[in-house]
């Protein structure tokens, strides 16, 4: 039982970290580099709420607006002028990167930072005693997805999005200003790197370099997606199990490197990966 | 023999300080400098604890001078960032061994850094006084350790959970030399004095999801558990993870230091520890020291540590085999090295054997205040074969 | 193409070259003598502290070089490269420390140095290049390789020493001038070998690949195969870096196979000016040596600046430092059209090795049953039929939307189509990518002219020859043997009079008949054509026209051409298929076709064509 909610919840996490990477890759068609640092942001967002005193569930809606205003100002002085050069957009995202690194070590130290857990503690669970923060982020990848979802069909930005990720050319060519529309995401996915900072706080812990870790693992797990949320949520569920049993069975140092691996190999011999889910 | 007491040291320092400050050079101190260099994690993983490492060289040498110097000589600390890694600390001993020629290197480094430093030391021919605890093993006629190694710091940790009725352990690491080193050693003296390791499960360095780890180690019904992983994030993201996952074994931790179990907060009450140095040792010469950097850097203090404090001394003691050799030439400081003992905050310590110094050691507890409550302590804990080919 | 003046006289670009190659050969002495100068002349100069300093600098260097490679010019974005050097280096301590030392083991580790890297290169390649993968993919890829590396570094316990390193091992028996000197020989050598190869024929061939993939799959040549070959050789090049850093620093650790390290090369190469070879050079020694002589003073702030100038630098300046020096000689070198430009020659026929006798005039060159096309639920082609006999010329005619391009497609990419047969020349193309197609006898030019950008013309008609005339990996040939039809095209339409001129600088018309030339220079036996003269004046048509005769009618090859202009096609054409609405409606002569109801009532009922 145990296994089963390690597996579902590490799942859960990796959805929560990729999906911002998988909306920015979708209509952009450019893998954001810098997600990592918008993660960590997140998370410091997390550090100040804690420092001033402040509800920790106050620094969820923070990280989100906080991240989605730097991802504004990165579309627009970063990102925007690299469109018709996809891998030097690449690199900018990751040099600035090390910006945002080298400005949150300037600023907070390279310690390690604490802050307070949202839910502490276990809860028995079907018979188990388990982390009942884990079982919160289960619920929060629910309403990313389920967000996601709704803002996908039901909204004109997620209509005019959907356009742009199947053929931006005709998207144009119909009158969309295809420009907001990848301002937009690009917020919207920078916003969600920053929430994810955020929600991974009272689990990870808090430096300048904690989005890195996360990185590779996401972008595989992007690439394996496509361009689709049931895609990464299929990747995230078959690759997240695979890392817990690894982990589980085998051993934990491979385990860390499962969910890329395993990713990498699905798309050589599935080069669609999980798009058409 | 020589025996260098610092706190008198300190004692006469604190009177005179403004003196010092004010007339300079005014001491009898003839000819260049001793230069000190100081290889260490300006920035990277260990530039957290950096800066405290530089402040405790920085008192000493200015204790050292303020007495006048070392044979009339004053001593100059040159401090060079080594990055925390080998690519950095070629760059950062080159720079010291090579162009600032200093007469000593005396730093806390990762063991990457100190290995990829040594073959510079080598060419070089200076005597290198290396001042961080680490897995041990580590040889060479120019190297002198004065920190501990697993032979000191696992055995009052696996005697005190003994003592408390735990026989079943569960060990948990980073993937890298120093956590592998430790509980490869902690496994040894646990089946040694009677107890049963039930797990051993590692990390990779940078890793924090222990997930995996802990669910099995609940499952696993050990008594006890005993940590070694890397400092930082590794650390504090285990500890709250097994707290979150109801975990409330005993549980000794052997890479935590004083200040991050007081950041740690509640998660981190009832925890082990187990140094060679905690800010609560009751000894004049530890007062003496807390005061003296409390008064000389006031606000900007980095709280003195395990690694901070074997710099301190650290300084002394090449001061003190200087004055034995009557000369900075190396061949004679090294052989002075493991003859001199220092007295400073931790007692006294001559690194007389095999390079290494046989150390007192505290077991302490977090308290829920974060504070650490010294349980027990063990003097003059042997540090083994270290190096018996030298 | 208009009757503007030519650019300039076949024999006034001859001085020209001489001009050109001139400076190209003092700037290889040059640089070479330079580097071997600070070779040797180093250690009287510097201090020890440079000479360490400098030693690693150039070992880096060679690293940079092998990143420029894969990325200025192949244009595969790599962070890879470190690990590469890391497995190098590691080999080589693992030896010494765990074998012995000794010169033939020193020679063993050479070996397992470049070796090991190498088979790891063609494995990573084999991960990243394959039909369909994209560039993204496969610089994630060179993300993963450091991380799988060091990871297994750490786990490695005594053997690799974890997260120490290994250390105290005997490597070569050289003083510190002496690994100055080697490390300095073998950076100018490298960095000469790099120079001349990027110039050679095969070296424009990875500039070609970083152009346009697409091209080069459809000239015959497989992208994939030669960067996987790249990525294989690179990783030995790295390996061999690896060696002697392992002997030089007398230390390895964790960090040097770390994907840190490996984009710090990237930045090297960047900030120092890709696609330059000499930029990163001078960016991996300058960058590394300031580091080591500042950071000490200002550890967080250097990284920050460093990574702020990178962002600025992709942005304003992609082409890095080197762009600015470059771009202010070239200012200076006069006419940029006016390049190299090697004398035309005609090629004896190719070949043909495994084809079909051409004689055997009744056999279908193609044939096509019941073949079908759909994404998803949206039938794009259904129950197409279709066979050509050598010396036809069939026009593909229908309007906008009718799948005239995706036939295309699935006729010349075996894995394009989702049902039915093709075969060319009696072999099925079940499976088969573009470029084993191309080798089939199959030419295809595309609606939007598809060329080589940053090439000259004769480099572009050259790649086309790469499948054909193997390119030396050293030299440019001195001439350019095309087949004669290709050369008539050239003069035709006044290309051969152009040859040095950069392809950037041609016009719409001219690049559609340099498409063509190239397509032509393939010697195929079937050309697939779509839309050749959209946005032609009349006269380039006339001319397309005539050599689409004779290529058809004199020299037995068949054509399909996708066209909209219905008097050019009944002008030229021996057949018209009428494909609407993903069927294919209509096949006879020109006369039945052009004079049917069906294709009236498509045209009137379809929209304009």
């Amino acid at each position: 039982m145990t296994l089963a909610l390690d597996m579902i919840t590490t799942a859960a996490i990796l959805f929560i970290v990729a999906s911002g990477l998988l909306a920015i890759f979708g209509v952009l068609k450019i893998i954001n580099f810098a997600h990592g640092a918008w993660l960590t942001v997140g998370g410091y967002c997390a550090v100040v709420c804690a420092q001033a005193g402040i509800t920790p569930w106050l620094s969820l809606p923070l990280a989100f607006v906080v991240g989605a205003a730097l991802g504004g100002l990165t579309e627009r002085f970063i990102v925007r002028p690299l469109y018709d050069r996809p891998l030097d957009a690449i690199l900018a995202t990751w040099g600035l990167g090390i910006v945002v690194g080298q400005l949150i070590t300037l600023g907070f130290g390279r310690d390690v930072q604490f802050t307070e857990s949202l839910l502490p503690g276990a809860v028995s669970f079907a018979g188990v005693d388990y982390s009942l923060y884990r079982l919160f982020t289960l619920a929060a990848a629910l309403v990313i997805g389920g967000g996601f979802a709704l803002l996908l069909d039901g909204t004109r930005l997620g209509l005019s999005a959907r356009a742009v990720i199947m053929n931006e050319h005709l998207a144009r060519a119909l009158g969309l200003d295809t420009a907001k529309v990848r301002a937009a995401t690009f917020m919207l996915g920078a916003g969600l790197a920053g929430l994810a900072g955020a929600l991974l706080s009272p689990l990870t812990s808090v430096d300048p370099t904690m989005g890195v870790g996360w990185l590779v693992g996401a972008f595989m797990l992007v690439m394996a997606a496509g361009s689709s949320f049931a895609g990464l949520a299929v990747a995230c569920l078959l690759f997240g199990s695979a890392q817990v049993i690894v982990s589980t069975f085998v051993s934990p140092i491979l385990g860390g490197i499962t969910v890329a691996v395993l990713s990498a190999l699905v798309l050589r011999i599935r080069p669609k990966g999980f798009s058409n889910v | 023999m020589t025996k260098t007491r610092i706190f008198p040291a300190l004692a006469a320092s604190a009177l005179s300080m403004g003196l010092a400050l004010a007339s300079g050079a005014a001491f009898a101190q003839s000819g260049d400098p001793i230069r000190i260099g100081v290889p260490v994690g300006l920035s990277g993983a260990n530039s957290v604890v950096a800066p405290s490492v530089v402040q405790a060289a920085e008192l000493a040498v200015e204790q050292i001078n303020a007495k006048g110097g070392v044979l009339g000589r004053p001593l100059e600390l040159v401090v060079a960032d080594d990055a925390s890694g080998a690519a950095g600390a070629q760059k950062a001993f080159d720079s010291l061994i090579f162009k600032e020629e200093v007469d000593v290197l005396i730093s806390m480094e990762t063991s990457a850094a100190r290995n990829a430093g040594l073959p510079a030391v080598q060419r070089g021919r200076v005597p290198y006084i290396y001042t961080s605890f680490y897995e041990g093993r580590s040889c060479s006629p120019y190297l002198f350790v004065n920190a501990w190694v697993p032979e000191q710091q696992v055995p009052p940790v696996v005697d005190y959970l003994m003592a408390e009725g735990a026989t079943k352990y569960y060990l948990i690491g980073s993937d890298y030399a120093f956590g592998r080193g430790m509980l490869e050693f902690a496994a040894k003296y646990i089946a040694e004095t009677g107890g049963e390791v039930v797990g051993d499960d590692y990390l990779p360095m940078d890793g924090t999801d222990w997930t995996a780890i802990i669910s099995n180690l609940k499952s696993s019904g050990a008594e006890a558990l005993i940590t070694s992983t890397a400092g930082g994030a590794p650390n504090v993201t285990l500890t709250k993870q097994l707290r979150g996952a109801g975990v409330s074994l005993p549980y000794a931790n052997l890479a935590v230091d004083e200040g991050t179990a007081a950041a740690m907060g509640a998660d981190a009450e009832g925890i082990l520890i187990s140094a060679s140095y905690v800010t609560g040792i009751e000894s004049e010469a530890n007062a003496a020291f807390l005061d003296a950097m409390k008064a000389k850097f006031g606000e900007e203090l980095r709280t003195p540590n395990d690694l901070s404090v074997p710099q301190y001394e650290a300084v002394f003691a090449y001061a003190a085999a200087v004055e034995k050799a009557g000369d900075t030439d190396t061949r004679a400081v090294l052989a002075a090295l493991p003859e001199v003992t220092v007295t400073g905050p931790r007692g006294d310590i001559t690194m007389s054997r095999q390079n290494h110094a046989p150390l007192t050691m505290y077991l302490g507890q977090v308290q829920a205040d974060g504070s650490v409550k010294v349980v027990s302590s063990f003097e003059n804990v042997d540090p083994g074969e270290q190096c018996p080919n030298l | 193409m208009s009757d503007a003046p030519a650019l300039s006289e076949t024999s006034a670009s001859r001085p020209s070259r001489r001009r050109r190659a001139a400076p190209r050969l003092a700037l290889l002495a040059g640089t070479g003598t330079a580097l071997l100068a600070l070779a040797l002349l180093g250690p009287e100069v510097f201090d020890r502290f440079t000479i360490n300093v400098l030693t690693r600098s150039m070992i880096y260097a060679m690293l940079a070089i092998t990143v420029d490679l894969l990325w200025g010019f192949a244009g595969v974005l790599t962070f890879g490269q470190a690990a590469f050097f890391g497995v190098g280096a590691y080999a080589t301590a693992m030896i010494l420390t765990h074998v012995g030392s000794s010169p033939a083991l020193l020679a063993l580790a050479l070996v397992a140095a470049v070796l090991i890297p190498a088979a790891m290169g063609w494995l990573v390649g084999w991960m990243s290049f394959y039909h369909g993968s994209t560039a993204f993919y496969a610089t994630v890829i060179s993300l993963l390789v450091p991380i799988v590396v060091t990871q297994l570094i750490y786990a490695g316990g005594a053997t690799t020493g974890s997260s120490s390193g290994l250390v105290g091992y005997w490597g070569m028996d050289l003083s510190l001038d002496g690994y100055f000197r080697l490390a300095g020989v073998c950076l100018a050598a490298m960095t000469v070998a790099a120079l001349v190869f990027v110039k050679s024929d095969a070296g424009r061939v990875l500039t070609a690949i970083r152009d346009n993939e697409l091209r080069c799959a459809y000239l015959g040549l497989s992208p994939q195969r030669i960067k996987i070959r790249l990525t294989a050789a690179l990783g030995a090049a790295a390996g061999f870096a690896g060696w002697l850093y392992a002997n030089a620093s007398g230390v390895v650790a964790p960090e040097i196979s770390s994907f840190v390290f490996g984009t710090e090369l990237v930045v090297w190469t960047a900030l120092g000016g890709r696609a330059t070879v000499l930029g990163p050079v001078l960016g991996a020694l300058g960058i590394d040596w300031l580091s080591a002589s500042l950071s000490g003073e200002m550890p967080f702030l250097w990284q920050l600046v460093i990574g702020a100038l990178f962002v600025a630098m992709i942005i304003v300046l992609p082409n890095g430092l080197a762009a600015l020096v470059t771009r202010g000689f070239g200012r200076r070198g006069g006419d940029p059209a006016m390049g190299a430009a090697p004398p035309l020659v005609e090629a004896p026929p190719a070949a043909e090795p495994g084809a079909a006798p051409l004689s055997d005039l009744s056999a279908p060159l193609l044939a096509v049953r019941d073949l079908s096309k759909s994404y998803g639920a949206h039938k794009v082609l259904q129950g197409i039929d279709l066979e050509i006999r050598p010396g036809e010329l069939v026009s593909l005619v229908g309007p906008n939307g009718a799948g005239k391009t995706t036939l295309m497609r699935c006729l010349t990419d075996g894995d394009a189509r989702s049902g039915g047969e093709a075969e060319i020349a009696g072999r099925s193309i079940d499976g088969l990518t573009p470029d084993r197609i191309v080798a089939l006898g199959v030419g295809r030019k595309f609606q939007v002219a598809s060329v080589f950008e940053s090439l000259t013309v004769a480099e572009c008609l050259r790649m086309a020859r790469v499948s054909i005339d193997r390119p030396s990996p050293w030299a440019s040939a001195e001439t350019l043997a095309l087949p004669a039809a290709a050369i008539e095209i050239l003069r035709l339409t006044g290309l051969d009079r152009m040859l040095g001129a950069p392809v950037s600088l041609l016009s719409h018309g001219q690049k559609q008949s340099l498409e063509l030339a190239m397509v032509v220079c393939l010697e195929p036996r079937l050309i697939l054509l779509d839309e050749p003269t959209a946005g032609l004046t009349k006269t380039e048509r006339a001319t397309i026209g005539a050599v689409l005769r004779k290529l058809t009618a004199e020299l037995g090859c068949a054509a399909i051409l996708v066209e909209h202009d219905l008097d050019f096609v009944r002008d030229i054409s021996s057949r018209i298929v009428v494909l609407h609405q993903g069927r294919l409606v209509l096949d006879g002569t020109v006369e039945a076709v052009v004079n049917s109801d069906t294709v009236r009532e498509i045209y009137s009922g379809g929209g304009h064509a």
